[in-house]
């Protein structure tokens, strides 16, 4: 039998499917876009196919990320703090520390040795920090995203960018193009400016927190330069797994697994 | 239209509760309707006030008071806050000030707030709230009388605020023409006490194991019963909450089926639609089962000293003095009605709420009570995502599913 993980986040709609022992059979990432049913049934139907697993042979669905309540047929939906925290203890076990950076929000997760959420916090009123917020600084720099990780290589570390407010950061960064900035420094204070607002966040819900394993989940894991950004800034290691997008998606399934043992009916 | 509004809500609820069909948040609705309409009744005699003005003083005087908090609470609940607020970005106010004044700020533009004869402002709690009342006292040309309120129970400073208390009493009866009668508020002073006690009983009624309080039941209840101290209202109200829980405990019935979780709700409710309480209830088998604000700290007041015990029971509110005190009650409160978790909604641009917020956290943790911090405005329901509130509110009720009790 196999249970299915689906993570619905604002950017991009994850799926995972494990088998009975745990084993990632196959996962799949498509963007969510403005339909998040289609993209639900896509990534669903991407995931089966690469398994070559039917849908009947799907035991339970656990669902999760801001579009969780949009799965039919689920077992439970769940939060993506509870979700991430579950797949980073079964990916990088000992974590304590867990820092997800998805598409609208930033979350720091405080976990038990077991992988148990102790306490979190998310980031308030902005994206600022977020996987939108580093979108709309691409597009100002007129960079692919994806490209985005090495551009901060060898930048001095001088420039800042404001934390606070993503539209004033990309007027910032217009205006640091415009004065002839170096790019590499430009992208070095964008991610500086992320490192330190989710940072803030670490501090708030683990004020010893150098002591504790760290590790990153969420799209934003993809990018070195913000992944060493915020190693600077907690002063210490932080893993990143080779899928950090469906972390989500995993600890979702792993649910869906977990409660089927417990005795919940089955979807 | 607010006269029309409070009347029909009144007129409908009167009916309703005549068919039997009577609970005690009826009865307190049906009481606020009334103080609604008398407000906008246009027959003058109006006091516009802050959160701690001796109101049972103020009703022994025969005067309509309210704290302005009330409309901005009224506008939120009613759905139709959001072009009042927009008001006060023409006079001056930040948009990261509080919504609860600039609510009533912009209520005042459009004519909503009904002229006041006189008003009171107070030092305490919030000092948002004062600048109100010293605007509106501007807007309207009217006299403001400002209660200078000390942030200990010192000797010295309950006969500072006691005299304060006379001489205002004395500012009243210039107004209304008529001097406070000493045997209306020793009238007032018993019904004080008498809704005092009764509401002491409801409470003790609510720290139950399950508690017979549902997430709605005494929401506001606490900052609003305020107003009516000093009535026979008050004494129903009260009456009515406290022998609904003596039922509900004599028949083992909780506020919420099969309760699981119980939650300690710090400051103010979310005042507009938000879904928190079926959240609660359906999914998680929770209810918040106290508030901060529900909670008896004064003494019963001596009837031959009324106005050293009113300025008593203004000092001893938990939002006055140092923050260690409001932490100290709310550990208090945490222990006592066993709660499982804390909901702080940290009220944007609130005094109360910005600079305390670490410290209740590191308080309530250190006993075992993790709290849940969401940053909402309370008033504005423009600045709410529903998707992001629900996901804190979720996750939150989630990790205390993964954690044991603080009491087990």
């Amino acid at each position: 039998m196999y249970f299915l993980g689906i993570d619905i986040g604002s950017l991009s709609c994850d799926a995972v499917l494990i088998d009975d022992d745990e084993n990632v059979i196959a996962s799949s990432v498509v963007p969510t876009g403005a339909r998040n049913r289609e993209s639900i049934a896509r990534v669903s139907a991407e995931v089966l196919r690469d398994a070559g697993v039917d849908r009947g042979a799907v035991r339970a669905t656990v669902s999760t990320g801001y579009g969780r309540d949009r799965v039919d047929d689920r077992l439970a939906s769940v939060t993506e703090i509870t979700c991430h925290a579950r797949g980073i203890a079964k990916l990088v076990p000992g974590t304590r520390l867990l820092v997800d950076i998805g598409g609208q929000d930033s979350k720091a997760i405080l976990m038990a040795r077991d992988g148990r959420v102790v306490d979190f916090a998310m980031n308030d009123k902005c994206a600022a920090g977020t996987g939108r917020f580093l979108e709309a600084m691409a597009r100002a720099l007129q960079v692919d995203i994806d490209e985005m990780g090495p551009l901060a290589a060898g930048a001095a570390g001088r420039q800042t960018i404001s934390s606070m407010c993503t539209v004033f950061a990309e007027s910032e960064v217009v205006s640091l193009i415009a004065d002839g900035t170096p790019v590499n420094e430009i992208v070095h204070g964008i991610n500086r400016s992320i490192a330190a607002r989710v940072a803030g966040m670490v501090k708030r819900i683990a004020p010893d927190h150098g002591a504790l394993p760290a590790a990153m989940s969420g799209g934003v894991a993809r990018n070195c330069g913000v992944v060493a950004a915020l190693r600077g800034a907690l002063g210490c290691e932080v893993a990143v797994p080779a899928l950090p997008d469906t972390v989500g998606a995993l600890g979702a399934a792993l649910i869906a697994r977990e409660r089927c043992a417990a005795g919940a009916a089955a979807v | 239209m607010m006269h029309e509004f409070f009347s029909n809500l009144e007129s409908g609820l009167s009916k309703a509760i005549g068919a039997g069909e009577a609970s005690p948040r009826k009865i307190y609705a049906r009481e606020l309707a009334r103080l609604g309409t008398r407000l906008y009744g246009g027959n003058g005699g109006v006091a516009w006030c802050g959160i701690t003005a001796p109101f049972d003083l103020l009703n022994a005087m025969g005067v309509t008071s309210c704290f302005v908090e009330f409309v901005g609470a009224m506008l939120a609940s009613t759905g139709v806050v959001g072009s009042f607020i927009e008001e006060t970005d023409h006079m001056g106010y930040s948009s990261d000030a509080c919504s609860y004044h600039r609510a009533v700020m912009g209520a005042s533009r459009k004519g909503m707030v009904p002229e006041p004869a006189f008003l009171v402002g107070t030092t305490n709690p919030c000092s948002g709230g004062l600048a109100v009342i010293e605007n509106l006292a501007r807007r309207f040309g009217k006299r403001q009388y400002v209660l200078h309120i000390p942030q200990d129970q010192s000797g010295g400073n309950v006969r500072f605020l006691a005299e304060q208390l006379r001489d205002l009493s004395a500012f009243v009866a210039a107004h209304t023409g008529a001097p406070l009668d000493p045997d209306a508020l020793r009238r007032a002073v018993s019904n004080t006490n008498e809704a005092r006690a009764l509401m002491a009983e409801a409470y003790e009624f609510a720290k139950a194991v399950p508690s017979p309080v549902a997430t709605k039941d005494l929401a506001n209840y606490g900052i609003v019963m305020a107003l009516f101290l000093g009535t026979d209202a008050a004494v129903d109200i009260a009456r009515a909450f406290r022998d609904e829980f003596a039922k509900r405990v004599a028949d083992t019935r909780s506020g919420v089926p099969n309760e699981k979780v119980r939650l300690l709700w710090i400051q103010n409710r979310i005042q507009f639609k938000n879904g928190i309480d079926d959240i609660l209830a359906r999914e998680y088998d929770a209810s918040v089962v106290i508030d901060e604000l529900n909670d008896i700290t004064w003494d019963a007041i001596d009837p031959d000293e009324p106005f050293e015990g009113i300025a008593r029971r203004s000092i001893s509110i938990p939002f006055n003095g140092s923050i260690a005190n409001r932490v100290a009650h709310l550990k208090k409160l945490a222990r006592e009605y066993r709660v499982h978790g804390a909901v702080n909604p940290c009220n944007w641009g609130c005094r109360q709420g910005t600079g305390a917020r670490g410290l209740i956290e590191e308080g309530l943790k250190e006993i075992g009570v993790p709290v849940l911090n969401l940053e909402v405005d309370c008033i504005d329901s423009r600045k709410f995502t529903e998707g992001q509130f629900r996901t804190r509110i979720e996750a939150f009720m989630e990790m205390l599913a993964g954690r044991p009790s603080p009491w087990s």
